[in-house]
């Protein structure tokens, strides 16, 4: 349920996140509703963008408690 | 749906026995904000409410396990010793493998963080208590703070160059404009999702905790027990919930950090 509700917000924030700044944007120019019907479909993209990256790392995820295991060869800077 | 919570709970004030008229008890009632002590701030109302009070009681109960426990620092620990220092282990190796250890200079803000929102989440399970992560508006609090902090560290750390973490690389000059458009509002889409998955989560399950609680009252003696069998079960379900929210809260912070830390 959690990993599910995980992908299920990401994707919703996306769109949502997109459309306010839309609206924002709208507002201050004046020109409605045009900004906020194109950054809905980029936050709709940027929502699927987001799905697909939550769900690589989900992949390669170790389960909770993995991370006691293995503390010391993970430094990649 | 809260709008029409809090319209319910407007009719079937105080008692907890809105329901809209079937006879069961409000799920949403225990969500409701109360004032314990007016207060009013330059025309704001900053009210110390219930939920101010969970927060001050969770807040002296991290303070106080974490003294009380480490009092004696003994160098074979006792129980209570045991255990803060297992919460110590668990979140720095958290901080270490996520973010690495520049990030243990941050350490002391995870560890907070991570106390404070198991602490939230575990008093919400108390009979009778309140859920102070259970409303968005907490959440939403601590998520934006995260953002702006992560945002100004990756700022502070790589200047102007941060701002190459919205530009993907590989791509074709043409695409560029409209891939960073998506890249920001992807970014920004952070602590949206950070305080809707904690929110989310929690006031799910303690409306599904009170509703299949009023299934036992209202099934009675005889079909009651099969609804109290459940609820036992997600009863501990809603503990590993709890426990795991603020698990995912934690990490996610750290894997924010470490984007702004060492920008992929």
């Amino acid at each position: 349920m959690g990993q599910a509700l995980r992908l299920a917000t990401e994707l919703v924030a996306g769109v949502a996140v997109g459309g306010f700044i839309g609206w924002a944007l709208d507002q201050l120019f004046g020109t409605a509703p045009f900004l906020m019907v194109a950054f809905l479909f980029l936050g709709g993209a940027a929502g699927i963008m987001n799905v697909v990256r939550t769900a690589k790392a989900m992949q390669g995820e170790p389960m909770p408690g993995h991370h006691l295991r293995n503390a010391t060869d993970d430094d990649e800077d | 749906m809260i709008g029409a919570a809090y319209a319910a709970e407007d009719v079937g004030h105080g008692d907890g026995h809105g329901g809209g008229g079937t006879g069961l008890p409000d799920p949403m009632h225990q969500f409701e904000i109360r004032r314990l002590i007016d207060l009013d701030a330059f025309g704001f109302d900053a009210s110390f409410t219930n939920s101010a009070l969970f927060m001050v009681i969770a807040a002296a109960l991290i303070t106080l396990f974490t003294v009380l426990a480490m009092r004696k620092g003994a160098l074979v620990p006792g129980r209570l010793q045991s255990v803060a220092e297992l919460s110590y282990e668990f979140v720095a190796n958290m901080v270490r493998d996520n973010v690495g250890t520049a990030g243990m200079k941050y350490f002391p803000f995870i560890f907070t963080l991570f106390m404070f929102v198991l602490a939230l989440n575990m008093l919400g399970m108390v009979p009778y208590s309140f859920t102070v992560t259970s409303h968005i508006i907490v959440t939403f609090a601590l998520a934006a703070f995260i953002f702006i902090g992560v945002t100004i560290i990756g700022f502070w750390k790589h200047g102007i160059g941060f701002l190459k973490f919205f530009v993907p690389s590989g791509v074709p000059f043409i695409m560029l404009p409209l891939l960073v458009v998506i890249e920001v509002i992807s970014y920004l889409t952070r602590p949206v999702s950070l305080s809707v998955r904690l929110f989310a989560n929690m006031m799910a399950g303690h409306t599904m905790l009170k509703v299949f609680g009023s299934f036992v009252v209202a099934l009675g003696l005889l079909g009651g027990w099969a609804a109290l069998a459940f609820m036992v079960a997600f009863t501990g379900l809603e503990l590993l919930v709890a426990f795991l929210q603020a698990y995912v809260f934690a990490i996610l912070t750290c894997i924010y950090l470490n984007d702004a830390l060492h920008m992929h």
